[in-house]
C-alpha cells in the first residue's frame, strides 16, 4: 500500500492520476498548506526540501515528481517504455526536459518570490518565463503530432499526464494571468489532454480534489473537501 | 558506438566521465561553437534546442545529460542501482533532485539574466546561491550514509554528476555569493577526492586541458 503526500491540485496530483490510472492500492495524507504544513518538522523528514508530492513504498520514501514516475512505472511495468525497449531513450530526454526544464519554469510563475526580491522583478520574470514556456510546449506539441508511444492520445503514459498537469497550472497561476495559454496552439496537446480528461481515473481524482469535470481543457481552481491547493 | 558532441568543459563532461569510466567505445567530436554549429540544421537534428551535449546512440540521437547518464547505465550496469534493486527508489529521487534542483539552480547562478533579464540578475543569484547551500546541504547528508549510488569508495553515477557541478560551483570567484567550496561538505568532499583520481577522470582531464584536482580544487 502506497502513501501519497498531497496537497490538492498540487504536484501530487500527477502521481495520484498515474497511481489511480495504473489501479494500484494507495491512501493519501494531506499535507495542510493552510497551515504551511510542508514546512513542519515532521514533513521536513519525508521530505528534506519541503515539496509536494512525495510517495512512501514499504521500501523507500520517493520524492521529486519525475522519479516517482519513472519508479513506478519501471515497478509496476505499465504507462512508458520499460528498459531495452527502443523508445526508452527517448522517452527518458523527454522526461527530463519536462522535469528540469518545463516543470522548472513553470514553478516560476508559480513562486516567482523564491526566485527573485522585488513584486518588480516579478514582471519581468513572467514576461521571459511565458516566452520559454511557449516554445518548450511547442517543442514538446512537436513530439506529440508524431505520436510515439509514450506520449500519445490513445493511451496514457506518465509523460502526458504530468505534461497535462502542468499546462493545466500554468494556465490558472499565477491568478491574475489566467487562462493566458492559448491551449489551441497546441493542438496535439491539447488532443492528449482531452483524452486523459474523459477517462475514468482522472473523474475519480478530479471528483477527490474538487477539480471539476474539465481538468485540462477547461481548468477552475480547485474546491477540494479536504486542504488547500495554495 | 556512441558518438559524444562535446565542448571542453561544459554539460558533455558528464557524459564523457561516464563513457570512460564504464570503459565504452565512443567518438568525441568537438562541437565549433564559435562557428555557430549549436545553431546548424545538422546539430539541431540531433537536439532542437542546440544545448551541449547531444549523443548518438544506436537508438538514435540523445539529449539531456542526466537522461544519456540513464540510458548509458541501464544499457552498461555498474554505476547505479538496477531497475530492479531495493535502492533504486533512493538513488532516482536523489538523481532527479540533482537534475530538477541543483544543476538548474546552477544555471540560474551563472545566467541569471536568461531568468528575468539584467534588472533582476543581482536578485536571482542572491536567492539561486542561498537555494544552492541548503540543497547541497540536504545531498551531502544522503550522502553520509556512503550509499553505493554515491559512494566514497566506487565510482558512481551521482558522484559524477555532482562532481561535475560542484566543479563548476567552485570555479567562480571565490568572493562571489555563488562560489561553493566542496570542503564544506566533507561527505561529498570525500566523493569528489576518490573520483578525481580515477583513471577516467586524469583522462579527461587530459583530453579537455581541465588540470589537475578536477572536482576538489578546480582551476
Ligand atoms: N521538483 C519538485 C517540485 C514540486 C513542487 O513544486 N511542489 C510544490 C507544489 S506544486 C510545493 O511543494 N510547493 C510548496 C512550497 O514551495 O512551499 C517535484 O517535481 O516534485
Ligand atoms: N539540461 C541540459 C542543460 C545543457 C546546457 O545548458 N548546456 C549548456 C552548456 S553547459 C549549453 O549548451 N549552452 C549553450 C547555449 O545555451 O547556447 C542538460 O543537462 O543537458
Amino acid at each position: 500500500m502506497y502513501v501519497l503526500h498531497y496537497a490538492p491540485d498540487n504536484a501530487s496530483l500527477i502521481i495520484r492520476l498515474v497511481l489511480e490510472e495504473m489501479g494500484l492500492p494507495y491512501r493519501t495524507a494531506l499535507v495542510d498548506r493552510r497551515i504551511r504544513a510542508q514546512d513542519s518538522a515532521e514533513y521536513r523528514a519525508v521530505n528534506p526540501t519541503g515539496l509536494i508530492p512525495a510517495l512512501q513504498s514499504s521500501e523507500e520514501t520517493l520524492f521529486e515528481t519525475a522519479a516517482i514516475l519513472l519508479w513506478l512505472s519501471d515497478k509496476h511495468g505499465q504507462m512508458a517504455p520499460t528498459i531495452g525497449d527502443e523508445h526508452r531513450g527517448n522517452f527518458l530526454k523527454w522526461l527530463f526536459f519536462t522535469a528540469n526544464t518545463l516543470h522548472a519554469d513553470a514553478r516560476l510563475l508559480f513562486y516567482p518570490e523564491q526566485y527573485a526580491g522585488s513584486p518588480d522583478d516579478h514582471v519581468a520574470f513572467r514576461g521571459k518565463t511565458e516566452v520559454r514556456i511557449s516554445k518548450h510546449l511547442r517543442l514538446l506539441n512537436d513530439i506529440a503530432a508524431s505520436a510515439p508511444p509514450y506520449l500519445n492520445k490513445e493511451r496514457p503514459s506518465v509523460l502526458s499526464i504530468y505534461i497535462c498537469c502542468l499546462i493545466r497550472w500554468i494556465n490558472l497561476y499565477p491568478v491574475d494571468r489566467k487562462g493566458w495559454l492559448p491551449l489551441h496552439d497546441y493542438p496535439a496537446l491539447f488532443e492528449i489532454s482531452k483524452g486523459l480528461q474523459d477517462r475514468p481515473a482522472t473523474h475519480r481524482v478530479a471528483d477527490a480534489e474538487g477539480l471539476g469535470p474539465t481538468i485540462f481543457t477547461e481548468p477552475h481552481y480547485a474546491n477540494p473537501p479536504e486542504g488547500s491547493a495554495l | 558506438m556512441y558518438t559524444l558532441r562535446f565542448s571542453p568543459d561544459s554539460a558533455s563532461l558528464i557524459v564523457r566521465l561516464i563513457l570512460e569510466e564504464l570503459a565504452l567505445p565512443y567518438e568525441a567530436r568537438q562541437i565549433d561553437r564559435a562557428a555557430g554549429e549549436l545553431s546548424s540544421p545538422e546539430y539541431r537534428a540531433l537536439h532542437p534546442l542546440g544545448k551541449i551535449p547531444a549523443m548518438e546512440t544506436p537508438n538514435g540521437p540523445m539529449f539531456e545529460s542526466a537522461a544519456i547518464l540513464l540510458y548509458l547505465s541501464d544499457r552498461h550496469p555498474g554505476l547505479a542501482p538496477a531497475p530492479d534493486a531495493q535502492d533504486r527508489a533512493a538513488f532516482l529521487k536523489w538523481f532527479f533532485f540533482t537534475s530538477t534542483n541543483i544543476h538548474t539552480t546552477l544555471m540560474d547562478i551563472y545566467y541569471p539574466e536568461r531568468v528575468a533579464g539584467d534588472a533582476a540578475a543581482g536578485s536571482v543569484v542572491t536567492h539561486a546561491s542561498a537555494k544552492m547551500k541548503t540543497l547541497l546541504a540536504a545531498i551531502n547528508q544522503a550522502a553520509e550514509d556512503n550509499p553505493n549510488w554515491l559512494s566514497f569508495e566506487q565510482p558512481s553515477l551521482l558522484g559524477y554528476y555532482i562532481a561535475v557541478l560542484m566543479r563548476w560551483l567552485g570555479q567562480n570567484d571565490p568572493e562571489a555569493t555563488g562560489y561553493i567550496k566542496a570542503s564544506d561538505y566533507p561527505a561529498l568532499h570525500k566523493v569528489l577526492a576518490m573520483l578525481e583520481m580515477r583513471p577516467a577522470s586524469l583522462a579527461v582531464a587530459a583530453a579537455e586541458g581541465l588540470g589537475k584536482t578536477i572536482f576538489t580544487m578546480p582551476s
